[in-house]
């Protein structure tokens, strides 16, 4: 039964209660949800408007800017540490997004004897650089990334990353390799959008294992900060740091503060834009530099400085700036030299320095920085005792080579991980053109007494074509350059990376002409400034300009480790006796005939190698005449018969050497008038003498 | 003769290899053009791949072998240590074997400062040999330490300890060259007594090898500068026979004839200051002990005196 006594009245009363307690929870909702997602809207906010920042990114820029930094480091000698912190603006310029950062940490290679850069470095150590691990604790080196945060744009609030920041080893899985950070970010980074990233840093400098250290008060800082990866269309190009392998990184804006004792000279990437003393016997010292992909520096208060400055009618003008170490103050007009001269002939071949200064370091002995390039700023190296008659052993070849890095690495920002050969191949090639140009004849040179004494053959000459052709020729079966260059077996890489593309360049130019390469390599110069271009670039520009595909020569150089081989396998010339039945008059009859005189000479010609390119062959009578061929060098042989009334004096294949990868020229020839008795008696009796100035030495203890 | 001798030798144990090289040499040329590059004038080109492909001995065959480098080279690798190439060390052996067996004739032959016939020379040979053999054993323990022990300390272990954190080529260059210095004095002083103890061992037919370094420390305990002046002034002659022929060296178009004079004759003079040196100090040493009768030395016998006669028989 209902209760019907309850009054309407107290029903009015309570509904009229309910819609209040639920109008004022409305309004409190209404009011408390934005407070509620507002941290979230926020964010989200600040990543809407991070990515609507996307900026026209070719706007009068040479290069994409995708990768400025802002970096602000103080050097403390003493304790041989940098402090760090950075700030870096970098736009995602792929057309993926991402929802992390990668960084190199490039100074954990030598944190200890796990890194992946001395487990490669100990399995085949390059020259020099054997027993790297029992260094002494005092040498080894680190960079410990302390904090990383998000930037908010505006009054949004900083995100702090650091605990999620994590070491990871993409090229190998090695667990105790610190050379690439992750840093997940909590949103995705679309295409186009911009993320601020503030990181800062600790490391201490090594004692030199590879190009960047501290010797006594000379410091070179290379690889020092966290330097953001590549982001590709296949997702982060971000690798280990490896022990044949150089960098790969974006352009952009670098703008450095550096913190070094006051009185030291310092030298850097860029222009030095002010100078500032601090109180506590410090002075900071102001970089900037645009449109570059690395940044590095150095310190000492021995340096001297130079200045000079190279003048060109048709090419811009740039100053140049030389800090030498005082023991080689008489070689400053050598270095300046060498360095004009590269801009110079670079620039004619291939096109105009882009930069309006450059600055060359001298290393200190011992400081292990020599002969390295970074953007507008490189390492020569030279001798104390440097007779001006070996480019080897002075500053010029290694100042010219290093200078020319500046366009082949500094304004052609190949990945130096994958494909080394692109920057250093291209650039050995054109040194050695700079070197014959400039510093002829270039004599070979030898030292003794520990190195230090230097010893000129003013007898030999070294020519570009068989400079790189000893190393070449030990290394040749290694690894096919298609491989990825941080792949290579680690004591044979280099020839892969130096020596065989400059042999197949100084090939190609003798085989198109010098006219026609310069052009393919001034058009992917022009095409590719600025940007990370592949080999299957360079190749089409040189099949381009040469009207030609090249890609039969191109399979082979690059996608294999074929050799190439021709031999000059027999040279005969003998007198024509016709003998045997001949039905000559009519009748089959016999015929002993007296030697004509004709002679039939018949060269055989064998390709040994498994690589495959045309050549000429050459027959010289006695009479001088010539006899041309030209063969494609596909069969594994080819005979070219001639009746003439002279004998055959010699023949060769490929006389002019056009193929500059034959790994042996020495049977490319024959001569029916051989002088190897005389050249063997020759040599020999040289020989002789210090063998027995051998047995006199060794005489000392009797 | 004894210089003819020791050059005959000296060429004889040479030309083995010689002949090894030349033939290999001419093999790799063969038909090929590089014969009248490497005949006429030189081919690096050629000359590399002669290197890469060979071993042995012809691995030896650097281009440190023209002119004057090849004895840099060879002195360079001696005083740091470099070993002798492996193919060449039984022939060392052998002939630091055949020294030894000719210095006691040779030091016989300069003591007495007479012609002495073959059968005496081989003799004295043959008599000192055993003796310098055990002389020998204790000279080479004491090279061996210095080779092997206080070299590797010196130029190694101090050495890099030293120039550490040198920036400056120059002072590295003052350390090592003063480390040179040391070690050649090390090795002079070593080889001085050795010197003293051979002459001994010949000059005063002395068995004991440790009684003849005993012997060869007292006198040179006893006659230090002069000793010490001595050798440096023959060490001043090997440094200006350096000197001249770093002048003259043959160089890579001198006529192989003239190339091969030159070169021999560098060779003739080396040995020949070498036996300067020994007959100095043998001269030197027999110019001070005058108070025992050298077996060497015949017995001097005065011309006859009308004087010397009177008096005798005015005494009787």
């Amino acid at each position: 039964m209902l209760n019907v006594s309850r009054s309407p009245l107290k029903s009015q009363l309570r509904l009229k209660q309910l819609f209040l307690r639920l109008l004022c929870a409305s309004i409190l909702i209404i009011f408390l949800l934005p407070l509620l997602v507002s941290r979230s809207t926020v964010t989200h906010a600040n990543v809407q408007s991070a990515r609507v920042q996307p900026e026209d990114s070719t706007e009068n820029y040479p290069s994409q800017r995708n990768a400025n930094y802002s970096i602000d480091v103080e050097l403390d000698p003493e304790n041989r540490t940098l402090t760090g912190r950075e700030v870096l603006t970098w736009r995602n310029i792929s057309s993926i997004s991402t929802t992390e950062l990668q960084f190199h940490l490039y100074y954990n290679a030598w944190k200890n004897s796990r890194s992946t850069w001395l487990q490669e470095n100990n399995i085949a150590p390059r020259r020099g650089r054997d027993g790297l691990a029992s260094r002494p604790s005092s040498d080894w080196g680190w960079i410990d990334v302390t904090a990383v945060r998000f930037l908010g744009e505006g009054d949004a609030p900083t995100i702090d990353l650091t605990a999620d920041i994590a070491h990871i080893s993409p090229d190998d899985g090695n667990p105790n390799d610190e050379t690439v950070l992750r840093v997940p970010l909590p949103f995705a980074v679309d295409p186009g959008s911009t993320v601020n990233v503030e990181i800062e840093w600790t490391s201490r400098i090594p004692r030199t294992f590879a190009r960047t250290g501290t010797v006594g008060d000379y410091f070179f800082i290379a690889q020092w900060f966290p330097k953001i990866g590549v982001l590709e269309e296949s997702g982060w190009n971000c690798h280990q740091f490896h022990a044949i392998t150089e960098f790969f990184s974006d352009y952009g804006v670098y703008d450095v503060r550096i913190t070094a004792p006051t009185d030291w000279v310092v030298g850097a990437t860029g222009l030095e834009r002010e100078k500032s003393k601090n109180v506590n016997g410090t002075t900071t010292h102001h970089y900037y530099q645009e449109d570059v992909h690395d940044f590095a520096w150095t310190t000492s208060p021995d340096f001297i400085e130079r200045r000079s400055r190279f003048e060109h009618p048709s090419l811009p003008d740039v100053d140049i700036r030389l800090l030498l170490q005082p023991e080689h103050a008489g070689q400053a007009e050598r270095h300046f030299q060498a360095t004009q001269d590269t801009l110079r002939y670079y620039g004619e071949w291939f096109g105009a320095y882009p930069y309006s200064h450059v600055t060359v370091v001298d290393p200190a002995w011992q400081s292990g920085s020599g002969g390295m390039e970074y953007p507008t700023f490189f390492t020569a190296g030279t001798r104390w005792l440097a007779p001006k008659t070996s480019a080897d052993d002075g500053p010029e070849a290694v100042t010219i080579h290093e200078a020319g890095h500046q366009f082949w690495y500094g304004v052609i920002g190949n990945n130096e991980f994958e494909h080394a050969w692109l920057d250093e191949g291209l650039n050995t090639f054109a040194t050695g053109r700079v070197v014959d140009l400039t510093f002829s004849p270039h004599y070979l040179r030898t030292r003794f007494f520990g190195g230090l004494i230097p010893w000129t053959f003013k007898d030999l000459s070294w020519s570009r074509e068989i400079y790189r052709l000893p190393s070449y020729r030990r290394n040749a079966l290694t690894d096919p350059p298609v491989t990825p260059s941080y792949l290579y077996w680690p004591s044979s890489g280099r020839s892969n990376i130096y020596d065989k593309p400059a042999l197949w360049l100084f090939t190609l130019e003798r085989y198109l002409g010098w006219d026609v390469l310069q052009k393919g390599m001034a058009d992917f110069y022009k095409r590719w400034q600025y940007d990370h271009p592949k080999p299957d670039d360079f190749f089409s520009a040189i099949n381009k300009a040469s009207d030609e595909n090249l890609q039969w020569f191109f399979d082979q150089i690059h996608n294999t480790s074929v050799v190439f081989d021709y031999e000059l396998q027999q040279l005969t010339s003998r007198k024509i006796v016709n003998r045997g039945f001949f039905e000559d008059s009519g009748e089959n009859s016999f015929i002993d005939g007296e030697p004509e005189d004709l002679f039939t000479t018949t060269v055989v010609i064998r390709r040994r190698g498994e690589g495959v390119f045309p050549v000429k062959i050459v027959t010289t009578f006695t009479d001088g005449h010539e006899e041309r061929e030209l063969w494609d060098g596909h069969d594994r042989w080819t005979s070219f018969t001639y009746k003439r009334n002279a004998k055959a004096l010699d023949a060769s294949v490929d006389p002019e050497r056009v193929l500059l990868l034959d790994i042996n020229y020495t049977n490319n020839s024959r001569t029916l008038t051989p002088k190897a008795a005389e050249a063997a008696r020759k040599w020999s009796l040289k020989w002789l003498v210090w063998l027995q100035d051998l047995l006199l030495t060794y005489g000392f203890f009797v | 003769m004894t210089l003819v001798g020791v050059y005959v030798i000296t060429l004889a144990l040479a030309i083995p290899a010689t002949l090894s090289l030349q033939d290999t040499i001419a093999t790799h040329l063969g038909s090929s053009m590089a014969g009248h590059q490497m005949a006429e004038g030189v081919s690096l080109s050629w000359w590399e791949e002669f290197r890469a492909s060979t071993d042995g001995l012809e691995r030896t065959f650097t281009y440190s072998i023209i002119g004057f480098a090849a004895i840099l080279r060879n002195i360079s690798s001696f005083l740091d240590r470099t070993p002798p190439p492996q193919i060449l060390v039984p022939l060392i052996i052998c002939y630091l074997t055949v020294w030894s067996f000719l210095i006691g004739g040779i030091f016989d032959r300069l003591a007495r400062g007479k012609h002495i016939g073959s059968t005496a020379f081989f003799s004295a040979c043959g008599t000192h040999f055993f003796r310098f053999c055990r002389l020998a054993i204790i000279v080479g323990t004491t090279y061996w330490l210095l080779l092997s022990v206080v070299h590797p300390w010196l130029f190694e272990t101090q050495y890099e300890k030293w120039i550490h954190d040198f920036t400056v080529e120059r002072n590295v260059f003052s350390v090592r060259l003063a480390l040179y210095a040391l070690f050649a004095i090390l090795l002079g002083a070593v080889n001085l007594i050795f010197d003293y103890a051979k002459i001994r061992v010949v000059v005063e037919d002395r068995h004991s090898a440790i009684g003849a370094l005993l012997a060869a420390v007292r006198f040179l305990r006893r006659n230090p500068w002069p000793t010490i002046g001595l050798y440096l002034l023959n060490v001043s002659l090997y440094l200006l026979i350096l000197v001249v022929y770093a002048f003259a060296a043959p160089s890579v178009d001198t006529p192989v004839l003239l190339a091969l004079i030159i070169g021999q004759t560098y060779i003739v003079v080396r040995l020949f200051a070498k036996l300067i040196f020994y007959s100095s100090q043998i001269s030197y040493f027999q110019s001070q002990l005058a108070h025992a009768n050298y077996v060497a030395n015949p017995m001097p016998v005065w011309p006859e005196s009308p004087t010397a006669e009177a008096i005798a028989n005015s005494k009787s």
